[in-house]
Protein backbone atom coordinates (compact mmCIF):
# COMPACT_ATOMS: atom_id res chain seq x y z
CA UNK A 1 0.00 0.00 0.00
CA UNK A 2 2.77 2.62 0.56
CA UNK A 3 4.86 1.32 -2.06
CA UNK A 4 2.07 2.27 -4.22
CA UNK A 5 1.12 5.40 -3.01
CA UNK A 6 4.97 5.85 -3.52
CA UNK A 7 4.96 5.33 -6.82
CA UNK A 8 1.61 7.63 -7.47
CA UNK A 9 4.01 10.59 -6.57
CA UNK A 10 6.17 9.71 -9.32
CA UNK A 11 3.36 9.17 -11.35
CA UNK A 12 1.33 11.91 -10.48
CA UNK A 13 -1.87 12.30 -8.12
CA UNK A 14 -4.70 14.31 -7.54
CA UNK A 15 -6.54 15.63 -4.94
CA UNK A 16 -10.18 16.11 -5.64
CA UNK A 17 -13.16 17.22 -3.97
CA UNK A 18 -16.32 15.07 -4.10
CA UNK A 19 -19.57 16.84 -3.32
CA UNK A 20 -22.81 14.57 -3.05
CA UNK A 21 -25.64 12.60 -0.61
CA UNK A 22 -24.08 9.27 -1.33
CA UNK A 23 -20.38 9.80 -0.34
CA UNK A 24 -20.49 6.37 1.24
CA UNK A 25 -21.22 4.68 -1.93
CA UNK A 26 -19.09 6.01 -3.70
CA UNK A 27 -16.31 4.86 -1.28
CA UNK A 28 -17.49 1.81 -1.51
CA UNK A 29 -17.84 1.34 -5.07
CA UNK A 30 -14.33 2.94 -5.20
CA UNK A 31 -13.07 0.21 -3.57
CA UNK A 32 -15.13 -2.31 -5.07
CA UNK A 33 -13.76 -1.50 -8.86
CA UNK A 34 -9.93 -1.58 -6.99
CA UNK A 35 -9.43 2.44 -7.69
CA UNK A 36 -6.89 3.30 -4.89
CA UNK A 37 -7.81 6.38 -2.94
CA UNK A 38 -6.29 7.76 0.26
CA UNK A 39 -6.04 10.24 2.86
CA UNK A 40 -9.70 10.70 2.62
CA UNK A 41 -11.21 13.76 4.86
CA UNK A 42 -14.44 14.95 5.37
CA UNK A 43 -15.05 18.61 4.71
CA UNK A 44 -18.06 20.97 6.51
CA UNK A 45 -20.54 20.33 4.16
CA UNK A 46 -21.26 17.08 2.50
CA UNK A 47 -17.65 16.99 0.28
CA UNK A 48 -14.78 14.86 0.96
CA UNK A 49 -11.28 15.16 0.05
CA UNK A 50 -9.54 12.44 -1.37
CA UNK A 51 -6.10 11.87 -3.20
CA UNK A 52 -6.51 9.52 -6.15
CA UNK A 53 -4.28 8.09 -9.08
CA UNK A 54 -3.64 10.14 -12.11
CA UNK A 55 -5.11 7.36 -14.46
CA UNK A 56 -7.91 6.38 -12.89
CA UNK A 57 -9.55 9.73 -12.89
CA UNK A 58 -11.85 8.83 -15.80
CA UNK A 59 -12.93 5.46 -14.07
CA UNK A 60 -13.58 7.79 -10.90
CA UNK A 61 -15.75 10.53 -13.22
CA UNK A 62 -17.92 7.51 -14.11
CA UNK A 63 -18.82 6.49 -10.68
CA UNK A 64 -19.28 10.19 -9.56
CA UNK A 65 -21.74 10.42 -12.59
CA UNK A 66 -23.79 7.18 -11.19
CA UNK A 67 -23.45 8.20 -7.53
CA UNK A 68 -24.73 11.86 -8.65
CA UNK A 69 -21.93 13.51 -6.97
CA UNK A 70 -19.86 16.58 -7.99
CA UNK A 71 -15.89 16.37 -8.62
CA UNK A 72 -13.75 19.15 -8.23
CA UNK A 73 -9.80 18.63 -8.68
CA UNK A 74 -8.04 20.95 -5.45
CA UNK A 75 -4.75 20.02 -6.20
CA UNK A 76 -2.12 18.48 -8.90
CA UNK A 77 0.36 16.83 -6.83
CA UNK A 78 3.98 14.61 -7.58
CA UNK A 79 6.90 14.50 -9.63
CA UNK A 80 5.04 15.30 -13.43
CA UNK A 81 3.40 18.57 -11.83
CA UNK A 82 6.80 19.85 -10.19
CA UNK A 83 8.91 19.29 -13.11
CA UNK A 84 5.97 21.26 -15.52
CA UNK A 85 6.01 24.00 -13.22
CA UNK A 86 9.27 24.42 -13.30
CA UNK A 87 10.13 24.21 -17.07
CA UNK A 88 9.09 27.58 -16.99
CA UNK A 89 11.75 29.20 -14.89
CA UNK A 90 14.38 28.65 -17.40
CA UNK A 91 17.43 30.58 -15.03
CA UNK A 92 16.52 28.64 -12.29
CA UNK A 93 17.43 25.16 -13.80
CA UNK A 94 20.15 26.40 -15.85
CA UNK A 95 21.93 27.85 -12.51
CA UNK A 96 20.61 24.80 -10.84
CA UNK A 97 22.79 22.49 -14.01
CA UNK A 98 25.57 24.74 -13.68
CA UNK A 99 25.70 24.51 -9.46
CA UNK A 100 25.90 20.51 -10.12
CA UNK A 101 28.29 20.89 -12.44
CA UNK A 102 30.73 23.18 -10.65
CA UNK A 103 30.32 20.71 -7.97
CA UNK A 104 31.61 17.70 -9.88
CA UNK A 105 34.12 20.13 -11.46
CA UNK A 106 35.41 21.20 -8.39
CA UNK A 107 35.74 17.97 -6.82
CA UNK A 108 38.72 16.63 -9.08
CA UNK A 109 41.11 19.08 -7.46
CA UNK A 110 42.93 19.07 -4.65
CA UNK A 111 41.41 21.99 -1.99
CA UNK A 112 43.28 20.56 1.62
CA UNK A 113 47.17 19.45 2.11
CA UNK A 114 46.76 18.22 5.38
CA UNK A 115 50.22 16.79 6.85
CA UNK A 116 49.85 14.22 9.56
CA UNK A 117 53.60 13.66 11.51
CA UNK A 118 54.87 12.92 14.78
CA UNK A 119 54.31 15.78 17.47
CA UNK A 120 57.44 15.60 19.01
CA UNK A 121 59.72 15.50 15.96
CA UNK A 122 58.45 17.48 13.19
CA UNK A 123 60.40 17.66 9.92
CA UNK A 124 61.21 21.21 9.07
CA UNK A 125 59.76 23.02 6.74
CA UNK A 126 57.68 20.13 4.86
CA UNK A 127 55.71 21.71 3.80
CA UNK A 128 57.73 23.84 1.47
CA UNK A 129 59.55 21.00 0.19
CA UNK A 130 55.70 19.03 -0.72
CA UNK A 131 54.92 22.40 -2.40
CA UNK A 132 57.38 22.33 -4.56
CA UNK A 133 57.45 18.91 -5.31
CA UNK A 134 54.46 19.18 -7.05
CA UNK A 135 51.66 19.03 -4.60
CA UNK A 136 49.63 22.51 -4.38
CA UNK A 137 46.34 22.69 -3.33
CA UNK A 138 44.18 24.07 -6.61
CA UNK A 139 45.70 21.20 -8.70
CA UNK A 140 44.08 18.54 -10.83
CA UNK A 141 44.00 15.10 -8.96
CA UNK A 142 44.72 13.37 -12.35
CA UNK A 143 47.87 14.99 -13.27
CA UNK A 144 48.72 13.82 -9.64
CA UNK A 145 51.71 11.45 -9.72
CA UNK A 146 51.66 10.73 -6.69
CA UNK A 147 55.20 8.17 -6.58
CA UNK A 148 56.70 10.70 -8.20
CA UNK A 149 55.98 13.24 -5.73
CA UNK A 150 57.31 10.92 -2.95
CA UNK A 151 60.48 10.24 -5.22
CA UNK A 152 61.06 14.04 -5.61
CA UNK A 153 60.81 14.71 -1.77
CA UNK A 154 62.81 11.65 -0.64
CA UNK A 155 65.52 12.56 -3.13
CA UNK A 156 65.60 16.52 -1.52
CA UNK A 157 65.27 14.78 2.07
CA UNK A 158 67.41 12.79 3.73
CA UNK A 159 65.90 12.77 7.11
CA UNK A 160 63.04 11.44 6.53
CA UNK A 161 62.34 7.43 7.03
CA UNK A 162 59.23 7.57 5.31
CA UNK A 163 56.26 9.15 3.23
CA UNK A 164 53.42 8.48 1.71
CA UNK A 165 50.44 10.36 0.06
CA UNK A 166 46.88 9.52 0.20
CA UNK A 167 44.08 10.70 -1.82
CA UNK A 168 40.75 11.07 0.20
CA UNK A 169 38.14 13.35 -1.79
CA UNK A 170 39.73 16.54 -2.08
CA UNK A 171 42.00 16.03 0.57
CA UNK A 172 45.68 15.49 0.39
CA UNK A 173 46.90 13.77 3.05
CA UNK A 174 50.65 13.82 3.80
CA UNK A 175 51.83 11.11 6.44
CA UNK A 176 55.94 11.67 7.30
CA UNK A 177 58.03 9.67 9.34
CA UNK A 178 61.36 11.06 9.95
CA UNK A 179 63.93 9.44 10.80
CA UNK A 180 65.59 9.51 13.96
CA UNK A 181 69.12 10.44 13.88
CA UNK A 182 71.98 7.53 14.54
CA UNK A 183 74.96 7.57 16.09
CA UNK A 184 77.86 6.82 14.21
CA UNK A 185 77.81 3.37 14.85
CA UNK A 186 81.99 2.23 14.89
CA UNK A 187 82.35 -1.30 13.47
CA UNK A 188 84.11 -3.68 16.34
CA UNK A 189 86.93 -3.81 13.89
CA UNK A 190 87.54 -0.10 13.82
CA UNK A 191 90.01 1.14 16.32
CA UNK A 192 88.89 3.82 18.57
CA UNK A 193 89.19 5.75 21.96
CA UNK A 194 86.48 5.79 24.52
CA UNK A 195 86.18 9.66 25.45
CA UNK A 196 84.44 11.29 27.81
CA UNK A 197 81.07 13.49 26.95
CA UNK A 198 80.20 14.73 30.12
CA UNK A 199 82.14 16.99 32.63
CA UNK A 200 82.66 15.03 36.60
CA UNK A 201 85.04 13.15 38.58
CA UNK A 202 85.79 9.19 38.05
CA UNK A 203 84.66 7.08 40.72
CA UNK A 204 85.11 3.66 39.06
CA UNK A 205 87.06 2.98 35.73
CA UNK A 206 87.53 -0.56 34.36
CA UNK A 207 89.41 -0.86 30.91
CA UNK A 208 88.82 -3.95 29.00
CA UNK A 209 90.48 -3.32 26.03
CA UNK A 210 92.87 -0.59 25.69
CA UNK A 211 94.92 1.75 28.28
CA UNK A 212 92.80 3.53 30.71
CA UNK A 213 93.93 7.14 30.68
CA UNK A 214 92.60 8.50 33.78
CA UNK A 215 92.78 7.78 37.33
CA UNK A 216 90.24 7.58 39.85
CA UNK A 217 89.45 11.14 41.50
CA UNK A 218 90.68 12.88 37.99
CA UNK A 219 88.47 15.43 37.24
CA UNK A 220 87.55 14.91 33.15
CA UNK A 221 85.69 17.70 30.62
CA UNK A 222 84.08 17.04 27.74
CA UNK A 223 86.38 15.35 25.00
CA UNK A 224 89.07 13.63 27.41
CA UNK A 225 90.47 10.99 26.72
CA UNK A 226 89.48 7.89 29.57
CA UNK A 227 90.66 4.97 27.64
CA UNK A 228 92.53 4.87 24.80
CA UNK A 229 92.19 2.26 21.98
CA UNK A 230 95.46 1.33 22.10
CA UNK A 231 98.47 -1.18 24.15
CA UNK A 232 101.48 -1.15 24.94
CA UNK A 233 103.48 -4.56 25.29
CA UNK A 234 106.85 -4.88 26.33
CA UNK A 235 108.19 -6.32 23.21
CA UNK A 236 104.88 -6.07 20.65
CA UNK A 237 105.48 -2.31 21.08
CA UNK A 238 102.04 -0.35 20.58
CA UNK A 239 99.01 -2.40 19.18
CA UNK A 240 95.84 -0.49 17.89
CA UNK A 241 92.52 -2.10 19.53
CA UNK A 242 88.75 -1.20 19.60
CA UNK A 243 88.72 0.38 23.31
CA UNK A 244 86.09 -1.56 25.55
CA UNK A 245 85.35 -0.58 29.33
CA UNK A 246 83.30 1.05 31.38
CA UNK A 247 84.06 4.17 33.26
CA UNK A 248 81.40 5.96 36.29
CA UNK A 249 81.87 8.78 37.03
CA UNK A 250 80.58 11.97 39.71
CA UNK A 251 78.42 14.04 36.97
CA UNK A 252 77.05 17.36 38.81
CA UNK A 253 73.90 19.05 36.95
CA UNK A 254 73.99 22.21 37.89
CA UNK A 255 71.14 24.76 37.01
CA UNK A 256 71.04 28.57 38.17
CA UNK A 257 67.85 31.11 38.85
CA UNK A 258 67.22 34.27 39.53
CA UNK A 259 63.90 35.16 41.17
CA UNK A 260 62.83 39.21 41.75
CA UNK A 261 60.69 39.97 44.72
CA UNK A 262 58.81 42.06 43.01
CA UNK A 263 57.66 40.69 39.71
CA UNK A 264 54.71 41.67 37.43
CA UNK A 265 52.79 38.34 36.03
CA UNK A 266 50.13 38.28 32.89
CA UNK A 267 47.08 36.53 34.21
CA UNK A 268 43.64 36.01 32.23
CA UNK A 269 40.88 37.82 33.14
CA UNK A 270 38.57 35.33 31.62
CA UNK A 271 37.24 37.87 28.90
CA UNK A 272 37.10 36.45 25.57
CA UNK A 273 35.99 38.10 22.30
CA UNK A 274 35.75 36.32 18.89
CA UNK A 275 36.41 37.84 15.55
CA UNK A 276 35.38 35.98 12.79
CA UNK A 277 37.21 35.99 8.64
CA UNK A 278 36.51 34.36 5.76
CA UNK A 279 39.61 33.27 3.95
CA UNK A 280 39.45 32.64 0.25
CA UNK A 281 43.23 31.21 -0.51
CA UNK A 282 45.16 34.13 0.44
CA UNK A 283 42.26 36.80 -0.11
CA UNK A 284 40.48 37.63 3.54
CA UNK A 285 37.40 39.47 4.64
CA UNK A 286 37.11 40.27 8.24
CA UNK A 287 33.64 40.36 9.60
CA UNK A 288 34.41 42.15 12.15
CA UNK A 289 35.90 45.59 12.18
CA UNK A 290 38.61 47.57 14.19
CA UNK A 291 40.83 46.64 16.79
CA UNK A 292 40.21 44.69 20.44
CA UNK A 293 38.20 46.16 23.17
CA UNK A 294 41.02 44.88 25.53
CA UNK A 295 44.50 46.78 25.94
CA UNK A 296 46.51 43.75 26.61
CA UNK A 297 45.43 40.54 25.23
CA UNK A 298 46.26 37.26 23.55
CA UNK A 299 45.02 36.05 20.26
CA UNK A 300 44.52 32.49 19.22
CA UNK A 301 43.98 31.85 15.43
CA UNK A 302 42.18 28.58 14.43
CA UNK A 303 41.54 28.18 11.16
CA UNK A 304 38.59 25.80 9.76
CA UNK A 305 38.30 24.47 6.18
CA UNK A 306 34.92 24.57 4.58
CA UNK A 307 33.66 21.13 4.12
CA UNK A 308 30.51 19.43 1.89
CA UNK A 309 30.72 15.71 3.11
CA UNK A 310 33.57 13.89 5.32
CA UNK A 311 35.95 14.97 2.32
CA UNK A 312 35.01 17.39 0.10
CA UNK A 313 37.31 20.39 1.00
CA UNK A 314 36.08 23.63 -0.28
CA UNK A 315 38.88 26.47 -0.44
CA UNK A 316 37.37 28.28 1.50
CA UNK A 317 38.12 28.59 5.37
CA UNK A 318 36.74 30.34 8.20
CA UNK A 319 39.27 31.89 10.82
CA UNK A 320 38.76 32.56 14.07
CA UNK A 321 40.35 34.81 16.46
CA UNK A 322 39.96 34.55 19.85
CA UNK A 323 41.05 37.56 22.00
CA UNK A 324 41.56 37.14 25.53
CA UNK A 325 42.02 39.75 27.87
CA UNK A 326 44.96 39.77 30.32
CA UNK A 327 45.93 42.04 32.85
CA UNK A 328 49.00 42.48 34.69
CA UNK A 329 49.41 40.94 38.47
CA UNK A 330 51.83 42.84 40.37
CA UNK A 331 53.41 40.40 42.89
CA UNK A 332 55.59 40.29 45.87
CA UNK A 333 57.74 37.81 47.70
CA UNK A 334 59.57 37.54 50.77
CA UNK A 335 63.23 36.27 50.46
CA UNK A 336 61.76 33.15 51.93
CA UNK A 337 59.11 32.53 49.47
CA UNK A 338 61.35 33.75 46.59
CA UNK A 339 63.69 30.87 47.35
CA UNK A 340 61.53 28.24 48.38
CA UNK A 341 59.87 29.52 44.31
CA UNK A 342 63.31 29.29 42.67
CA UNK A 343 64.41 25.78 44.24
CA UNK A 344 61.17 24.53 43.91
CA UNK A 345 61.01 25.04 40.09
CA UNK A 346 64.64 24.45 39.34
CA UNK A 347 64.36 20.81 41.39
CA UNK A 348 61.22 19.96 38.88
CA UNK A 349 63.79 20.97 35.97
CA UNK A 350 66.21 18.65 37.13
CA UNK A 351 63.86 15.56 37.84
CA UNK A 352 62.74 15.55 34.28
CA UNK A 353 66.61 15.98 33.41
CA UNK A 354 67.59 13.05 34.90
CA UNK A 355 65.63 9.79 34.37
CA UNK A 356 67.37 7.32 36.72
CA UNK A 357 66.02 9.02 39.84
CA UNK A 358 67.93 6.20 41.96
CA UNK A 359 71.71 6.95 40.87
CA UNK A 360 71.26 10.37 42.61
CA UNK A 361 73.74 11.09 45.20
CA UNK A 362 73.73 14.29 46.57
CA UNK A 363 71.61 17.22 46.40
CA UNK A 364 73.57 20.54 47.03
CA UNK A 365 71.03 24.03 47.06
CA UNK A 366 72.39 27.38 47.57
CA UNK A 367 70.97 31.10 47.85
CA UNK A 368 72.26 34.11 48.15
CA UNK A 369 70.32 37.09 49.05
CA UNK A 370 70.62 40.28 47.00
CA UNK A 371 69.14 43.38 47.03
CA UNK A 372 66.16 43.43 44.53
CA UNK A 373 66.53 39.53 43.78
CA UNK A 374 67.81 36.19 45.10
CA UNK A 375 69.90 34.15 42.98
CA UNK A 376 69.49 30.24 43.24
CA UNK A 377 72.15 27.59 42.96
CA UNK A 378 71.02 23.76 42.55
CA UNK A 379 73.47 20.88 42.06
CA UNK A 380 72.44 17.40 41.52
CA UNK A 381 75.49 14.93 42.08
CA UNK A 382 74.89 11.77 39.87
CA UNK A 383 76.82 8.73 39.37
CA UNK A 384 76.51 7.83 35.92
CA UNK A 385 78.28 5.36 33.27
CA UNK A 386 79.76 7.67 30.70
CA UNK A 387 81.87 7.35 26.97
CA UNK A 388 81.56 7.09 24.15
CA UNK A 389 83.49 5.82 21.33
CA UNK A 390 85.37 8.02 19.16
CA UNK A 391 87.30 6.89 16.30
CA UNK A 392 91.04 7.29 16.30
CA UNK B 1 -21.20 -30.39 9.35
CA UNK B 2 -19.00 -30.04 6.63
CA UNK B 3 -17.76 -26.51 8.10
CA UNK B 4 -17.48 -27.33 11.36
CA UNK B 5 -15.11 -29.97 10.34
CA UNK B 6 -12.94 -27.04 8.78
CA UNK B 7 -13.00 -24.95 11.88
CA UNK B 8 -11.55 -27.93 13.87
CA UNK B 9 -8.65 -28.74 11.58
CA UNK B 10 -7.51 -24.29 11.31
CA UNK B 11 -7.96 -24.62 15.07
CA UNK B 12 -5.17 -27.62 15.01
CA UNK B 13 -3.31 -25.53 13.13
CA UNK B 14 -3.77 -22.63 14.83
CA UNK B 15 -4.21 -20.81 11.51
CA UNK B 16 -5.25 -17.12 12.49
CA UNK B 17 -9.30 -16.58 12.35
CA UNK B 18 -9.01 -13.44 10.17
CA UNK B 19 -7.21 -15.69 7.22
CA UNK B 20 -9.65 -18.95 6.78
CA UNK B 21 -12.62 -16.65 7.52
CA UNK B 22 -14.67 -13.19 7.45
CA UNK B 23 -14.08 -12.44 10.49
CA UNK B 24 -13.02 -8.79 11.14
CA UNK B 25 -9.83 -7.73 12.82
CA UNK B 26 -10.04 -4.75 14.66
CA UNK B 27 -6.16 -3.35 15.83
CA UNK B 28 -6.05 -0.12 18.01
CA UNK B 29 -2.58 1.43 18.16
CA UNK B 30 -2.18 4.18 20.31
CA UNK B 31 -5.28 6.10 20.32
CA UNK B 32 -5.33 7.51 17.16
CA UNK B 33 -5.17 4.27 14.28
CA UNK B 34 -7.36 2.56 13.97
CA UNK B 35 -7.33 -0.67 11.69
CA UNK B 36 -10.27 -2.97 10.51
CA UNK B 37 -9.11 -5.56 8.48
CA UNK B 38 -11.83 -7.65 6.47
CA UNK B 39 -14.57 -4.80 6.17
CA UNK B 40 -17.19 -5.26 3.93
CA UNK B 41 -17.38 -1.33 3.35
CA UNK B 42 -18.54 1.79 4.91
CA UNK B 43 -21.85 2.87 5.98
CA UNK B 44 -21.65 6.75 6.77
CA UNK B 45 -19.06 8.76 7.36
CA UNK B 46 -18.87 11.79 8.87
CA UNK B 47 -15.89 13.94 10.78
CA UNK B 48 -17.22 12.72 14.18
CA UNK B 49 -18.33 9.63 13.29
CA UNK B 50 -17.44 6.03 11.13
CA UNK B 51 -19.69 3.72 10.53
CA UNK B 52 -17.74 -0.12 9.18
CA UNK B 53 -19.96 -2.85 7.64
CA UNK B 54 -18.14 -6.14 8.49
CA UNK B 55 -19.96 -9.69 7.82
CA UNK B 56 -20.55 -10.19 11.12
CA UNK B 57 -21.91 -6.76 12.22
CA UNK B 58 -21.44 -3.22 12.41
CA UNK B 59 -18.60 -1.27 13.96
CA UNK B 60 -18.90 2.47 15.02
CA UNK B 61 -16.15 5.17 16.03
CA UNK B 62 -16.83 8.04 17.48
CA UNK B 63 -13.77 10.80 17.37
CA UNK B 64 -12.64 13.87 16.22
CA UNK B 65 -11.18 14.73 13.12
CA UNK B 66 -11.45 11.49 12.02
CA UNK B 67 -10.24 10.10 8.57
CA UNK B 68 -9.77 7.62 6.44
CA UNK B 69 -6.01 7.26 5.72
CA UNK B 70 -5.97 4.14 3.52
CA UNK B 71 -8.98 1.52 2.08
CA UNK B 72 -7.96 -1.18 -0.06
CA UNK B 73 -9.61 -4.68 -0.48
CA UNK B 74 -9.65 -5.83 2.85
CA UNK B 75 -8.45 -3.48 5.32
CA UNK B 76 -9.75 0.12 6.46
CA UNK B 77 -7.63 2.36 8.38
CA UNK B 78 -9.16 5.21 10.72
CA UNK B 79 -7.16 8.12 12.18
CA UNK B 80 -8.04 10.83 14.12
CA UNK B 81 -8.93 11.63 18.28
CA UNK B 82 -10.80 8.21 18.67
CA UNK B 83 -13.09 9.13 22.00
CA UNK B 84 -14.86 5.36 21.99
CA UNK B 85 -15.81 2.51 19.57
CA UNK B 86 -18.68 0.38 19.67
CA UNK B 87 -20.17 -2.80 17.99
CA UNK B 88 -23.42 -4.14 16.62
CA UNK B 89 -23.94 -7.97 16.21
CA UNK B 90 -25.74 -9.35 13.54
CA UNK B 91 -27.60 -12.46 14.34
Amino acid sequence: MFFKILLSYLIGYLRIEVTGYYIERFINLCNSNHILTWNLKKGKNANILLNIEINSLKEIVKLAKRTKCKIKIRNKKGLPFLINKYKKRKIFIASLIVIILLFFLSSNFIWNIEIKEDEENKAYNIQQDIEEAGLKVGQLKRKLNTKEIINKIRLKRDDIAWIGIELKGTNAIVKVVKATEKPDIIEDSQYCNIVSDKEGVVTKINAQKGTAQVKVGDTITKGTILIGGWMEGKYTGIRYVHAEGEIEAKVWYTKTKKVKYKTTETQETGNQEKKFSMKFNNFQINFNKGVSKFKIYDTMETEKKFQLFSDFYLPISIVEKTNKELKKVKKSYSPEEAKNLGIQELEEELDKQIEDKESIINKNINAYEKEDHVEIYVTYEVLEKIGTNDKI
Amino acid sequence: MKNSRRDKINKILEIPQEVYSNVPKIIITGFDEMIVENFKGILEYEDFYVRINTYIGVVNINGFELKLENISDEDIKVTGKIESFDIERIE
